[in-house]
This record gives structure tokens, sequence and C-alpha cells, in this order.
């Protein structure tokens, strides 16, 4: 019985519910009521992220999120940090491939002072947007890229990969932090239109969790929310749906100055939202998260080849979601060595399927992962917003941990059958080369610095 | 849109850091526990007195090898199992060594905290410490270095203990161990390191979470009650000297695309009642994006993605123990800069200093300060994690149980002069080691001319 070992009694939902609304002017709303701490989360996601982006404009969707913090027609510089920090609250923002997240958290009765800040920008931005901010931030993305990526050994690796494992021109072939080349591009203009098209209260998901007012909260957003315009000049981001099976294995080996060799690989998997992609989530847990998955057991106890080796999910609605092996080498190990053991396990987890005893683990650490997401009152207004805004339901986010203690063991094997395999995957082989010379000319010229971006990608 | 003036706060509703109910098991173990309504994963932090600097000469890393042989099997589980049995709780366990001990800490859904603890009991009671377990952990720990060598951050946090601290002292040596000292660790040094300075007379335990319903008496006398070892005194805490004489080490990196900073000395821990102000005042010069220093280096010049100052104890001692308050704080400054604009950014970093101590706080700086650190007390704290790591830090460095609580009604009576004088104490121009690892060949001249201290240039 998949249920018959929850954490639970509701399975995550711990009692929680969540109601919702719609302005006149399209703004989607959802309030969820929890009064044990004296604190409110305000959320709201921007259906844009970098998959919006048009050629030659990679990570301009995330440079314009750090524009949304210089200040709006009634909020002056740096304004929005100074206003939300100084009531006690924190704030920030982010950009990922399929939207921009907002939010702050704030002591239950400055709630009405983050609807405001948040209202501002959304409806008068572009009268604070100048060329002086536009350069600072265009300066401090490019510092973010070089600390993030361009500086840390095997940093770019998943731009890398993202670019390997979606074909030239799919809106997901780029990352959300952008090319260097581009952002020196991008143009006053381009952050504008960027503004029109996509910052509209009927392109966006507010949501307000935590101990507060249903009533009160949803006047408030009326008043300050609803005076904003509707938009519909968006053009909705290309297709980005691909074949079940990318077909051969795509690879890369990239020679520079990394501490150890490396296998990293992304194997296509099902679109997020769907119950496969909940079945894959399962299988890479088994087989590459925590300490006592196969791969882990294999390489780092066993075979001693590896220092690391894990399986990690990144979700994606608007396309397919990536499976991502991660092995760093032990000593003087080849990467063939690791790259047989690893198809070894694979194959024989297709053929075999999970254990019962496996199934519990990963059911109980992807379940306790929920409860964690949940347990915030941020949390829960970020998931709240992202099932409104990739699947339409922002309920759905109360029972997702349901649906994966729902998933088989059966399920899992035919995902891990038909989709882990050698011909589904793109990999890199990092090769260390000896120190000194400049960063490796071969690797960091324009043409691969086209093809970029972020994890859960850029921060603010 | 239409306008609406800014908002005015409502009326706060009062919250106060939850004070723990403390007592004791019959071995002699301490027992801290806290009920937090609706937090369903619960945290037990557990701390040992096993400082690093009770490490045998030329074992250094032995209390890290130690730490994480803990969860490596027991005289009931192989390390397979044990990794198993805890993962099927949906369990996370990591124990860590630092200079005040080890902690060992434990997050898991309520309902499975019996089985979880009982493993964490079993661990601490009868470790196995494997030849071959421990053979594995030395021979990857030993892979690790290299990684951390290659990171910028690591490296120069690296350099900058080996610069402050003489020698002879712990502090001036990596906290896990090098090269040459890891490799001469084996399972009798482990074991005899665990029987030396492990056991539940010196121990703390901490936990947090939604207890409806958990016997935790009965619970605890199950698990960590069955721990038992003959009573020992606490281990005296000798004094921490540093040399901050000004000065500059460049780590060399050539063809490096930024360069990382970290600008450093030793201060105030928080038995020494300056801490109050020097909190306030280093948030005012570089706890966020709008303190001193960002609003130069980050939001006007756009040198970097952001830089930060901060103060983290090192180790504490209560003034009433037999060594005195012997306790201390790294004070530093840290961050990362595009490689042109090294010489710069540290120009202006000198000269936001110089100003804050010829022109000290605002007014308005120190309010904003008090209201942010002070209102953001009930978001840092929502979750039970978050409590039990604060509860055993205070334990760890000899602080009463309701120090945190008591820290906030300090922090709002701190007014702008004594604040200034804390940061400027804290943070003086020709006291300070500067770190800066980044590329020598392009550097090393324009930051010679600063004057900020002698220059010299270290590679690996």
């Amino acid at each position: 019985m998949p249920m018959g070992h929850t954490a639970t009694a509701q399975a995550g939902s711990g009692g929680l519910t969540a109601t919702e609304h719609r302005l006149a002017n399209g703004l989607r709303v959802v309030l969820s009521e929890d009064h044990l701490t004296p604190v409110a989360a305000v959320c709201l996601w921007y259906d844009v992220g970098s998959r919006h982006e048009v050629e030659g404009r990679t990570g301009l969707a995330h440079l314009f999120e750090h524009l949304m913090f210089q200040g709006s027609g009634q909020v002056k510089g740096n304004g929005h940090f100074e206003l939300v920090q100084g009531a006690g609250g924190s704030l920030n923002g982010t950009t990922s491939f399929e939207r921009t997240n907002y939010f702050e958290t704030m002591p239950t009765h400055q709630l009405e002072l983050a609807l405001w800040l948040e209202a501002d920008r959304m409806g008068s931005l572009l009268a604070a947007l100048d060329e002086e901010s536009m350069e600072n931030q265009r300066d401090v993305v490019k510092n973010e890229r070089r600390q993030r990526y361009d500086n840390v050994p095997y940093g770019t690796a998943f731009e890398k990969l993202t670019a390997l494992a979606y074909p030239e021109g799919h809106p997901y072939h780029h990352t959300p932090i952008g090319s260097m080349a581009d952002l020196d591009a991008a143009t006053l203009e381009d952050a504008r239109t960027f503004f029109r098209t996509y910052y509209a209260p009927n392109n966006a998901v507010l949501s307000v969790v935590g101990d507060i007012d249903p009533e009160q909260t949803l006047a408030w957003v009326e008043k300050y929310f609803g005076s904003i315009p509707s938009h519909d000049g968006k053009q909705p981001p290309r297709d980005g749906t691909l074949p079940e099976i990318i077909g051969e294995q795509l690879r890369e080996e990239v020679h520079e100055e990394v501490p150890a060799r490396a296998l990293m690989a992304a194997y296509r998997l099902p679109h997020d939202g769907t119950r496969a992609c909940d079945a894959a989530d399962l299988a890479l847990t088994v087989l590459g998260g925590g300490e006592s998955s196969r791969l882990h057991n294999r390489l780092v106890r066993r075979d001693r080849t590896a220092v690391a080796a894990g399986f990690g999910l990144l979700r994606l609605a608007g396309a397919p979601s990536l499976g991502w092996l991660d092995v760093k080498t032990s000593g003087g190990v080849e990467v063939p060595e690791i790259e047989a053991a690893v198809d070894e396990e694979l194959a024989r987890f297709a053929a075999e399927g999970p254990t019962p005893e496996e199934m519990e683990r990963a059911q109980a650490q992807l379940e306790r992962e929920w409860l964690d997401r949940l347990g915030t009152v941020a949390g829960r207004a970020d998931e709240l917003c992202r099932f409104a805004v990739l699947f339409g339901d922002p309920q759905l986010a109360l029972t997702a941990v349901r649906r994966v203690l729902d998933v088989t063991a059966e399920e899992v094997q035919a995902v891990a059958k038909a989709q882990l395999r050698p011909d589904n995957r793109a990999v890199l082989v990092y090769e260390p080369v000896e120190s000194a010379e400049p960063a490796d000319a071969a690797d960091t010229d324009e043409t691969d610095a086209d093809d970029t971006d972020a994890h859960e990608g850029a921060g603010k | 849109m239409q306008y609406h003036p800014q908002p005015a706060p409502g009326t706060a509703r009062p919250w106060a850091f939850p004070a723990p109910d403390r007592g004791a098991l019959p071995n002699g173990l301490t027992v801290l526990r806290c009920h937090r309504p609706g937090q369903q994963v619960v945290a037990v932090e557990i701390f040992l007195d096993a400082p690093l600097d009770a490490e045998p000469e030329g074992l250094d890393g032995v209390a890290t090898i130690m730490s994480r042989a803990l969860s490596e099997g027991t005289d009931k589980h192989t390390a397979e199992e044990f990794a198993a049995e805890l993962e099927r709780c949906g369990a996370t366990l990591d124990a860590h060594a630092d200079h005040p001990g080890v902690r060992v800490s434990l997050e898991v859904p309520a309902s499975r905290l019996a089985k979880a603890l009982g493993l964490v009991a079993e661990a601490l009671r009868a470790p196995a410490f494997a030849d071959s377990e421990i053979e594995r952990l030395v021979s990857n720990r030993l892979d690790e270095i290299p990684h951390e060598q290659a990171n910028p951050a690591r490296r120069a946090a690296k350099q900058l203990s080996k610069e402050l601290f003489p020698a002879t002292s712990r502090m001036s040596r990596p906290r896990q161990g090098t090269e040459e000292t890891v490799e001469r660790i084996d399972s009798a040094a482990v074991r005899a390191f665990f029987d030396a300075h492990v056991r539940p007379s010196t121990a703390t335990a901490v936990v947090v979470g939604d207890l409806t319903g958990i016997d935790l008496d009965a619970l605890l006398a199950d698990t960590l009650g069955d721990w038992s070892g003959e009573a020992a005194e606490s281990r005296p805490v000798p004094p921490i000297t540093a040399d901050d004489t000004g000065r500059v080490v460049i780590v060399d990196r050539p063809g490096a695309v930024q360069t990382q900073l970290l600008i450093g000395r030793i201060g105030a821990d928080r038995h020494d009642s300056v801490w109050p102000a020097q909190v306030l005042g280093t948030y005012c010069l570089g706890g966020t994006l709008t303190s001193r220093l960002d609003r130069v280096l980050r939001e006007e010049k756009g040198y970097t993605y952001g830089v930060r100052a901060f103060a983290q104890v090192l180790r504490s001692s209560a003034p009433g123990s037999a060594s005195g308050a012997t306790g201390a704080a790294m004070l530093a400054i840290s961050g990362s800069v595009d490689t042109e604009s090294t010489e710069p950014a540290l120009k202006d970093l000198w000269t936001v200093l110089r100003t804050l101590a010829a022109e000290g706080l605002t007014d308005e700086e120190r309010e904003t300060a008090v209201q942010n650190l002070v209102g953001v007390a009930p978001l840092k704290f929502e979750t039970a994690a978050s409590v039990a790591g604060t509860l055993a830090d205070q334990v760890e460095q000899h602080l009463p149980d309701d120090y945190q609580a008591h820290l906030y009604a300090r922090l709002a009576e701190t007014g702008t002069v004594e604040a200034t004088a804390a940061v400027v104490n804290a943070f003086p121009g020709d006291r300070l080691v500067t770190i800066l690892v980044g590329d020598a060949a392009r550097i090393e001249e324009p930051v010679r001319a600063l004057g900020i201290g002698d220059v010299s240039v270290v590679t690996g």
C-alpha cells in the first residue's frame, strides 16, 4: 500500500487550505491562512522566464528582475529593499526558465506595505526606470555571472549541458543568466518593452499566506492592484515539446582547470505535472538521492571510484524535465570506468525495478522534502503560485505529496526503462588540464558563451 | 494606475524567542526541549564537547572523520544498513566538527522521531568505526581537499586563518585537516578520540518541533538514555590570539576573471557587552544590499554581486568558567569583484571604512537596522531547525538559554553612538588582514599602490 507509511495523517497538506480569487484586471489571487506565527508571506509569480527570451537577448528576464528593485512610481532608489527590511521583513526575486518570482515575508502588521510595494512596481515601474540603473545592474549581473558560473570549477557545466540537451533554437537551450555578449547588448528600450509585454496583472499570480485576515487582505489587494490595467500583448513562448527520447548520446568533453575528472549527464524525462514525472523523481531518488542510493553505494562505498555521486531532477513544465547526474571521480580513476558502472546500475534498475524497501525510502525522503517546503509561509506561498501559474490550479500544491506517495514501483520501473538510457542523454566529461593559461580559450570563446544559465537560476 | 499613499503599519503581534525546558537524563545528558506547534519536521541538535584543539598533534581532521563515521555503522547495523534505515524514516543526519566541538543534526517527520532518534542513540552508544569504513572516509576526505583548494571562497578562508593565528594554534590550520594529517588517520585514532571526548555527561541534546502526542521523556529514556560513559569535566578553553597587522596576501590564480576578497581580524564574542552594538554596526556597514558597502560597491559602481560584513563566533567560554572569558569572533568583509575593478573596489571599501570612522552612523541608519534585526526574528525562527540551531549555538558558546530572547531587547536599546564605536573598533582600517584570491599579474601592482599594508603573493 503506497499510503501505508505516510508520516502524517493528511500526508503533507497538514490541514492547510487555500482560496482563489480573480480581480477584474485578471490578477489571480490565492490566500491561505495559518495563525501559528505572526508572519505573512507575499509571493508574486510573473509568467515569464528565460524561455520567453529571443535570440540575442539571453539573460534579459533576469536582468529585468534586478531592475524591479531599482525604484518605481512612488518608491525612490533602493526603496523596495529599504522599506521591507526597515519593516522587519525579508525579500528577494529569482528568475528561472519558466517564471520570475518576487517575494516578501513580513511581520503580520506590515503585510499591507508589501502589497503596496508590489502593486507600485507592477503598475508604475517605468516611471522610475532609467539609463543609470540599467548600466549599474548590467554590471552587477555580469559580476553575478562571474561569481556563480565563470570563476568556480565546473561552474559552467549547467549551461553546457542544457545547451546540449535542448537543441539549438529550443526555448530552453540557453539558461537564465544569459551570455556576457547579450547582457552587453541589452538596451533600456528592451527593458521597457519587456515590462510592457509581460508585467501585467493578467500574467501574474499573487499568493498571500500566513497570519492574515482573508477579507481584509483581499480588500487591500483590490485597493492597490485593482486599478492596474490588464494587457494582452504577450506572445506565448516557443513550443518546448520534444520527442520522448533523444535517440542518440550527445557528448562534449571539456578540458579545463578543474580539481578532478567529472562525469555529468542530463537525461530527458517527462514534463512536470505528470504522474510519470513523479515516478521519475522516485527513480532518481532510488538511484542517486542520499547516502543509501544505488549509485552512492556502488561508486562511493563499494568501488570507491568517486568522491560523490548523485542524481537530481530539474522539473520543467514547458519542456522535458532533466535528470541530472553528477559524479566527481576519485584519485586517478578514468571516466569510462565510472560510465560503465553507471550504465550497469541503470540497466539493472530498468530490468528489476525498485525493491519495496527502496520505494519506502524514496517516498519517505520526498515526503520530508515536501513537509519542509510547506513548513514555512514563504515556501507555501511559492508552491501555491507555482501550481497556479504552471498547472492552472493552486490546490494541487496541497496534494502534491499524496501524488508522489501514490506512485507504484511498476511506474518507477517503467519510466526508468523508457528514459534512463544511454541514447537519451547528453554527457559532459571534464578532463583537468595543468594550471595557468588564461582560462582555456577553447572553451570560453564567444560561441560557447552564447548558451548559458543557472540552476534554479539567478537570484537578485 | 491609481496611486495610494504608503500604508502605515498595523499593531504588532507580540512574539518572543521560545524558551526551552532544560533537564537532564540519569546518564548525565543535558536535554533542552521546545514545542513548536505546526512544525512537523522535528529538529534534534546534539552538541558533543569534542573540540578541534583536543585533536592529537599531527592528526588534524580526526574529529571530522569521527563525526562522519558516526553514521557509518554500529554494533547492530552495517554502514549501508544504517544509511538505509535513516532514510526509511525520511530523516537527514549530518555531523560536523568545528572549533567548539562536534554537532550532530537530525531532521525527521515527528511521527518517525522515535525510530530515528533510536538510530542516533545507537550511533553514539556503539559506533562500529570499522577499519574499512574509516579507510574509505579518509580517502574520500583526501579527494575533497583539491576541490576546496580550487574554490576561491574556501581558499581565501583557509589563507586568512593561516595568516591571523599563530602556527601553534589549531585555529591556524584547516578545520578538516590537511593531506598530510588526514592520511595518518586510522580507525584506532578515531576510536581513541571518541573514547576520550564523547560521553553523555558533557553532551547536550536539543529537541524542537511539534511534539503533540509524543511522550518525549519515555522516548528519550529508550534512546539517548541508553548511552553511557564515565563522567568528565568540560575541557578548559585556551585563549585566542591573532596577528591583525594590516597586510595583503594574494593567492595567485592566473587568468581568474574575478578577485575573491576576504578582509578580516578577530573581535568580541557574545559574552562581551559590546556584542549587540557590534551586530548593529556591522549590519549598517555590510549586512545587506542597502548597507554602506553595497550602496557604493554594488548599487553605485557595479563592481560586485554583493559584499557582506559579518561576525562569526569561533569559540566562546563563560566569564565564570575556569579559564574565564576567552572567546572571540571572526570579523570579516567578504565578496568578489571583477579583476579589473579590484583596486578601485578596495579603494572605495577603505573610503567607506574611513568615512564611517570620521563621521559615524546616522540615527536613521541605526533605526532601520534595529527595525530589521528585531523585526525579522519571527520569520528567521519559523522552522524547528532554526530554533534548534540557535539553542545549540548558545550551549556550545556557554550562554544562558534566554540569551537570544534578551538580545532583541538589548539591540533595541543600543544607540547610534554605541553602534558606531563598536563597528569602528571592529573594522579599523589599519588592522585588517586582506586576502585576495585572484590574478596576481594583474592586481598586485595596483593593490600595492593603495597603501593598505605590505603585499605578498602565494601560490597553491
